[in-house]
């Protein structure tokens, strides 16, 4: 009797653990899969303790920003947006009192689209909206981390006013719309003027000459994003833009690589010569260890000229002239400022005779992810984002571009009357250049930009004695390989 | 014909009748004691290996079920090998075999020679021994990242600490030495990236830095057991300290060199922190070994069927190494 009440007590207490540790696993388990894209929204979250209560029927409105409002250090790299997040979030809170309540996670830039992949496939908290570029389309969709808006974006009323290539920046592959393009970036090439008085260079030939010149008063030509950092970043920029002068390309347009081309090969040789030649700053290749350290040699004018997207013109800063006059507000309105004293101008890249100057062009907007909550605040915030109101500042702000609605520009130059210089000498110098994105076929984006990178440094900075043409096909290759 | 012969059976049955055997025992002290409490040992591991298999073993076969398939909008797709044929066919992959051996190979050499010297000289007896020992155990308790950040600010062309020394033309002629952006000479075997690019000796000399302390107190204890009357006898012979240290201390500490070389393998081959914070691979590719392009892969690039591919393949070289480590340590075992 006794030994069997013992068994009966070791059973009893076996089960109990078993039944614990099925508790605390339970409690571990992740949460539940998130709703589908089309569900109603969840009910809000309640309050957090330290702000004023909200009424019952407002919810959360969450959105991923590189951009931290929380963040007011002036010395940010980000602190135009951060800035731009804290003027809105509030405007955005009042217009729409009764039913958001906005809330901004900021995500490191270069880690946003990972996160969002993880929360959307671990059935994690996603946003209801993340800011993003057409350069994260493709990872995002093909791993099902964003929602299909063709539907919903052709039905607005701004529609019809989005420039039809930052639609097409926003179309996958299979021909439907995924972001909402807001900003469209060009890349275009920031000159300081007392190094090129006569105007920048029109032939890679001129640039030579000016280059040469600018050597004998210690002075580097140009600088640029050159290092292999952000697993390949520098093919979307002046690697792209040069490529493009020379009249080359990246891709068959059948969605092959296509690198091995006379035109590629000139521009590459190009490289080599003006780096063996020393006009090209050695910041330039240095991005792996400090990011975008390259940019230093242009906001103190020891390089003459900086090729980069529009966008740029919110990170160089502050600024100080050749001759001696600084621009030190620490943010965006440094480079407007020195561009309207007529210090700084904007130029196309030089193209040899008979070409185009290469203008890579990158859209910024905004997806929303699978299983966002409110898929409805997103696309109310959208919209409120695309009024004559809104647009301007988001357009000068985080988009750092010219708007995707082309009826916005005239009201941001009327809103801004710093940035109408900066807009009028960026247009001319778009409308002079052949701007196309830099990927044009190719899919698999971010394998092609790292692989066409890597290939370009290793024949300008690593063997300047290498074979261009066949380092470039073995390159195209292996891309092709992957198809 | 291969039937029990009767006297041996009658001989067993009278035994077992004497004396129950080792399993009849055990079940009666099951009986006895109770399930549970003969089954406490296990119950006390069980959230142990649970917790185990739910962040090891889950997510390793997850891993290797991952490898096999290709994400394509919201469903997987089983692809069969083809991710492991897109990894071992790219030229980024045979580059990064290539920087990994380069770097453990130097890793392991620097730290290991670097850690033996400095214990040789801490066995000795010498003032303030606790003091060097707990100056030398600094690097152990730094972050990997904040141990980049620091190395990277060091040698940053425009204001880092040894870059007027760095880019002195006469020192490193002809026009100074960046340790950020210099490229490899060019390979003395094509294909194969030796010499490596100034960044790699950079990342060898950070990665040894912080893995020191380790090595120095491991080596240091295994100094500890050898007696020293041996040296003292070896020098009463006429041994010199050399002869001393090359044919007793080493083969008396050779196992935990070997411990300490596999283990240095290990951690090398798998760390990536040191390689993200001071060098992200670059420049160019110079210093991108086989976990940061695993990363890049996985976490820049978001294809996460290659990435597994490539995991499965590192798992694989891990668990090789760890047989070679268990192997050694029983030859050793058995030598001495």
């Amino acid at each position: 009797m006794c030994s069997s009440s013992s068994n009966t007590r070791s059973l009893t207490a076996s089960f109990a653990t078993l039944a614990a540790l099925s508790l605390l696993l339970a409690a571990c388990a992740p949460a539940a899969q998130p709703a589908a894209p089309a569900q109603p929204a969840a009910p809000a979250q309640p309050a957090a303790p330290a702000e004023p209560a909200a009424p019952a029927q407002v919810r959360d409105f969450v959105t991923w920003y590189q951009y931290d409002e929380k963040n007011e250090d002036p010395k940010s790299d980000e602190r135009v947006g951060n800035e731009y997040l804290r003027r809105t979030i509030p405007q955005f809170n009042e217009a729409f009192k009764d039913k958001w309540r906005w809330i901004n996670q900021p995500q490191p830039f270069d880690k946003m689209d990972t996160n969002l992949v993880a929360a959307v496939q671990a059935g994690g908290d996603v946003p209801d909206l993340m800011q993003a570029g057409d350069g994260s389309l493709i990872p995002l969709l093909k791993n099902g981390a964003i929602q299909d808006l063709t539907d919903w974006i052709k039905a607005q009323p701004w529609f019809n006013d989005l420039d039809p290539s930052a639609v097409t920046g926003c179309t996958g592959p299979d021909g439907r719309i995924y972001c909402v393009p807001v900003a469209i970036s060009p890349f275009i090439v920031f000159v300081w003027k007392d190094h090129f008085p006569n105007g920048y260079p029109k032939t890679p030939e001129e640039f030579k000459q000016a280059a040469e010149a600018l050597k004998a008063k210690n002075v580097y030509a140009i600088t640029f994003f050159g290092s292999t950092a952000f697993d390949g970043n520098g093919a979307t920029r002046f690697t792209n833009m040069l490529i493009q002068s020379f009249g080359g390309g990246f891709d068959d347009g059948q969605g092959k690589m296509k690198l091995d081309r006379p035109e590629n090969v000139a521009a590459i040789q190009f490289l080599r010569e003006i780096v063996a030649a020393g006009y090209v700053h050695p910041l330039s290749w240095e991005g792996t260890t400090t990011p975008f350290v390259e940019e230093e040699p242009m906001k103190t004018a020891e390089a003459a000229s900086f090729p980069t997207g529009i966008f740029g013109y919110r990170y160089v800063n502050p600024l100080k002239a050749p001759n001696g006059k600084e621009y030190k507000k620490g943010n965006e309105e440094d480079m407007l400022d020195a561009i309207t004293a007529g210090d700084i101008f904007i130029a196309p890249l030089f193209a040899p005779e008979g070409k185009k100057p290469g203008c890579g062009i990158g859209v910024t907007g905004f997806v929303i992810p699978t299983g966002a909550k409110n898929p409805d605040a997103a696309k109310d915030y959208i919209n409120w984002i695309m009024t004559k109101e809104q647009n301007p500042d988001w357009v000068l702000g985080p988009g750092g571009g010219f708007p995707a609605l082309r009826s916005m520009l005239p009201e941001i130059e009327a809103r801004k009357p710093v940035a109408k210089a900066f807009y009028e000498q960026a247009a001319a110098a778009v409308a002079a250049s052949q701007c196309r994105p830099w990927y044009g076929s190719l899919e698999r984006r971010d394998e092609a930009k790292k692989i066409i990178q890597t290939t370009v440094y290793k024949l300008v900075k690593e063997d300047p004695t290498a074979d261009i043409s066949a380092t470039l096909r073995a390159a195209e290759e292996e891309y092709n390989r992957g198809n | 014909m291969f039937g029990i012969p009767a006297r041996f059976t009658y001989l067993m049955a009278t035994q077992a009748q004497a004396k129950p055997s080792a399993l009849q025992t055990t079940f009666r002290r099951i009986r006895a004691r109770g399930f549970f409490s003969h089954t406490l040992p296990f119950w006390l591991l069980l959230p142990a290996l649970l917790i185990i298999a739910a962040i090891q073993f889950y997510p390793g076969f997850y891993s290797i079920w991952l490898s096999f398939q290709d994400r394509q909008g919201a469903v997987w797709n089983f692809v069969g090998l083809r991710n492991f044929e897109r990894i071992f066919n790219s030229a980024a992959f045979r580059e990064s075999v290539g920087h990994t051996v380069v770097f453990l190979v130097g890793y392991v050499v620097v730290t290991i020679f670097a850690s033996l010297v400095i214990a040789l000289l801490l066995n000795r007896t010498v003032k303030l021994s606790g003091v060097y020992i707990t100056l030398i155990f600094i690097p152990w308790v730094i972050a990997d990242v904040i141990a980049g950040l620091v190395f990277g600010l060091l040698v940053v062309p425009e204001y880092g600490l040894f870059s007027p020394i760095l880019s002195n033309p006469t020192l490193f002629p002809p026009k100074g030495l960046s340790i950020t952006s210099d490229p490899a000479p060019r390979p003395w075997i094509p294909g194969f990236p030796f010499p490596p690019a100034p960044a790699m000796y950079y990342l060898i000399l950070a990665s040894a830095w912080r893995a020191l302390p380790f090595v120095t107190l491991l080596i240091l204890a295994a100094l500890k057991t050898v007696p020293r009357e041996l040296i003292e006898s070896a020098r009463i012979d006429g041994a010199s300290s050399f002869q001393a240290l090359r044919l007793i201390t080493l083969p008396l500490i050779l196992p935990t060199l070997v411990v300490a070389l596999f283990n240095l393998t290990l951690g090398g081959m798998n760390g990536i922190g040191l390689v993200f914070t001071l060098t992200r691979g670059g420049p160019g590719t110079a210093t991108e070994v086989l976990s940061f392009l695993l990363y890049t892969i996985g976490f820049s690039r978001l294809e996460f069927g290659r990435a597994a591919a490539l995991s499965v393949f590192i798992a694989i070289v891990n668990l090789l190494l760890i047989l070679l480590t268990l192997r050694v340590s029983r030859l050793e075992e058995r030598v001495q």
